[in-house]
């Protein structure tokens, strides 16, 4: 899977890599417009990761790019400029999901991966960790065979998890993936939510795969 | 009132005053100057009876008829010269009429006679008349027109203000229409309609900086933010951390979190001020709400809050969709957050206004500072105490009026719309 990174804070830029990079994902990097452009005219991505506010020229111009060329890499804008417009033009134009400074590196993978899943549709849609395997089309979870009744944000939880294993994600970040930027303060909730995911998991036969790393959040692991 | 009204009732309380005012001095003069001239006659009169008794050595015959006499009376002794008016009775016509009389004495054939030689006021009186109608009437023709003037012509002359003034109304401060003035060959509305146009172009140009600056702020403080965060992310990872090292991590995290929050609310709070969210679109709020509470199910199920609700289908209002979503989740949010174990949320919605009340602690300070930026309970240190000014702040810029009580171990929000 390869994925561009048009992004000009060059530390930003290297965190993104290094994250991205584990997930086994190959990345390259621009770091202005001219470099942009001259990358996507050659290659194909599988996603594009779109800051709009770059040197010498605009984000968006990218995307009408591409969108003018009928390819079909995906895009995930990433903006500091948390502004509607920004957000309403960049999804008119065919971006696929926007994303907005700063994020949490576990939401950014969570949404990459999701936009390969969907860019690549053919039997892609079946993620597999282990013995559960989750269908992103029908929602659902089967663990050898059985259906454990996952909430919708059993499910989202789930899903965040797999997309991030093995990494630590802190409550924060999963707070955030769950209701949104507006229950800051209140991770106290997850442990609910977690405690119930790992209960469902284990009835239906999987292994005990969330664990909590002291201080910091969660760890989605088999060993 | 309106400026015509006012300089009509004080251009027409004038206009009567001076023309009632000359009408009387005018009626006055007339009169006066008719009956000069009745006593003019009467001394030609006395004149011509003088010259007839030199002449004749006998006095005149006495006339009388309804418009002049003239009679002699014997008298023993020389009287002055009068002139007066007197009322004197006719027995013909039975009625008094006015006569201007002149008594002055006469000698003929060595015997002193009183004189007295009367004309009739009548005539001249009904010509004052003639003259104090005719001129009422111009008086009455004149308010009329004075009047019609006023109301079509300066009706027409403030045309040009009124249309500026409907494109001011219509200001749209982010330009994206500009002000279009009508040209008129006023000076002053054409000075005022420059100025206008120079006012809206700076509050324009000075509001899209303003606009830009706070763009440029939040992508100044995002991006560094956003470093820190992902570094720290990155470090999270790291395998080996010692105890104390993962709790420094944790609150640099939460930390960075919480700046970052801050600086987006205060952001949209400075967006909101700056009227940023002007389109306005019909929006469901009974769908709004319960597009939240399934959202924040969960959550609130895992507090056991008993959630109980009262709303009226499609219930819609006009407004900026965006900002509609976030006065929803903020109170929503609200009464989770602040909420207790085993609490209570109540919604209710009509067409008129939304009422939300959640259990919750006691207040710690005066609750009428709850809509003040940072203002909260020093209970709940995590919160920025931003959520309620920010809804405080949607509901004035669309003037619905918002309140809250702390009534039965309730905090209540209501909302009219």
């Amino acid at each position: 899977m390869k994925i561009l990174i048009v992004e000009d804070e060059k530390d930003l830029c290297e965190a993104i890599v290094t994250y991205l990079k584990s997930e086994n994902y190959i990345c390259e990097t621009a770091t202005d417009f001219k470099k942009a452009i001259a990358k996507i005219d050659v290659h194909d991505y599988d996603c594009i990761l779109l800051d709009i506010t770059i040197p010498g020229g605009n984000g968006l111009d990218i995307l009408k790019e591409l969108k003018a060329n009928n390819k079909m890499d995906g895009v995930l804008i990433i903006s500091a400029k948390n502004s509607l417009d920004d957000k309403i033009s960049g999804l008119t134009l065919g971006a696929d999901d926007y994303l907005s400074k700063p994020f949490h590196l576990s939401e950014l993978s969570a949404r990459v991966a999701a936009i390969i899943r969907r860019k690549n549709f053919e039997g892609n849609n079946l993620l597999k960790f282990e013995n559960i395997i989750i269908d992103t089309i029908a929602k659902s979870v089967s663990i050898k065979n059985k259906m454990p009744e996952l909430t919708k944000k059993e499910y989202e939880l789930l899903l965040y998890f797999i997309s991030n294993k093995n990494r630590v994600i802190s409550k924060n970040a999963i707070a955030e993936h769950l209701w949104g930027d507006d229950m800051e303060g209140n991770n106290d909730f997850i442990y609910t939510h977690i405690k119930n995911l790992r209960k469902k998991l284990s009835d239906a036969g999987a292994g005990d795969y969330i664990k909590s790393v002291y201080g910091m959040g969660y760890k989605f692991s088999a060993s | 009132m309106k400026l015509f009204s006012k300089y009509n009732r004080v251009n027409i309380i004038v206009t009567i005053i001076v023309l009632l005012l000359s009408a009387v001095l005018y009626y006055f003069f007339l009169e006066a100057a008719l009956i000069h001239q009745l006593d003019k006659n009467l001394f030609i009169e006395e004149n011509e009876i003088n010259d007839f008794i030199k002449e004749n050595k006998e006095l005149p015959e006495p006339t009388n008829t309804k418009d002049e006499q003239e009679f002699y009376t014997l008298y023993h002794q020389t009287i002055a010269r009068n002139i007066s008016s007197i009322d004197v009775y006719n027995k013909k016509e039975k009625e008094y009429t006015t006569y201007r009389q002149l008594e002055f004495p006469v000698t003929a054939n060595g015997k002193i006679y009183k004189a007295d030689v009367r004309k009739s006021q009548e005539e001249a009186e009904d010509m004052v008349q003639l003259i104090l109608k005719i001129t009422l009437a111009v008086v009455l023709i004149l308010l009329i027109t004075l009047f019609i003037i006023n109301r079509f012509v300066l009706n027409k002359l403030w045309k040009p203000f009124n249309a500026t003034l409907q494109q001011i109304k219509q200001f749209d401060i982010s330009g994206k229409k500009e002000v279009q003035l009508q040209k008129t060959n006023i000076t002053e509305f054409t000075e005022l309609n420059t100025a206008v146009h120079l006012m809206t172009k700076k509050a324009n140009r000075d509001y899209n900086e303003i606009k830009n600056f706070t763009e440029n702020a939040s992508h100044e403080i995002q991006t560094p933010l956003a470093i820190i965060q992902s570094k720290i992310e990155l470090l999270s990872q790291s395998e080996n951390l010692k105890e104390e090292q993962m709790n420094m991590i944790q609150t640099i995290s939460e930390t960075t979190n919480r700046l970052s929050k801050l600086n987006q609310s205060l952001l949209l709070l400075t967006k909101i001020d700056n009227r940023q969210f002007e389109q306005n679109s019909v929006v469901n709020l009974s769908f709004f709400i319960q597009k939240n509470i399934n959202n924040y199910e969960e959550l609130i199920h895992a507090k056991e809050i008993t959630l109980t609700k009262n709303i009226q289908p499609d219930v819609t209002i006009t407004m900026n969709e965006t900002l509609a979503e976030t006065l929803i989740i903020n109170l929503l949010t609200n009464a989770i957050k602040h909420n207790v174990e085993n609490g209570s949320i109540h919604f209710d919605l009509n067409k008129t206004s939304l009422f939300i009340c959640n259990t919750g602690n006691i207040p710690n300070v005066d609750t009428a500072v709850y809509f003040e930026r940072f203002k909260k309970d020093s209970d709940t240190a995590e919160s920025l105490g931003l959520g309620l000014s920010i809804v405080k702040k949607i509901c004035d810029i669309y003037n619905f009026n918002i309140s809250y009580n702390f009534y039965k171990k309730l905090h209540c929000i209501k909302i009219n719309f």
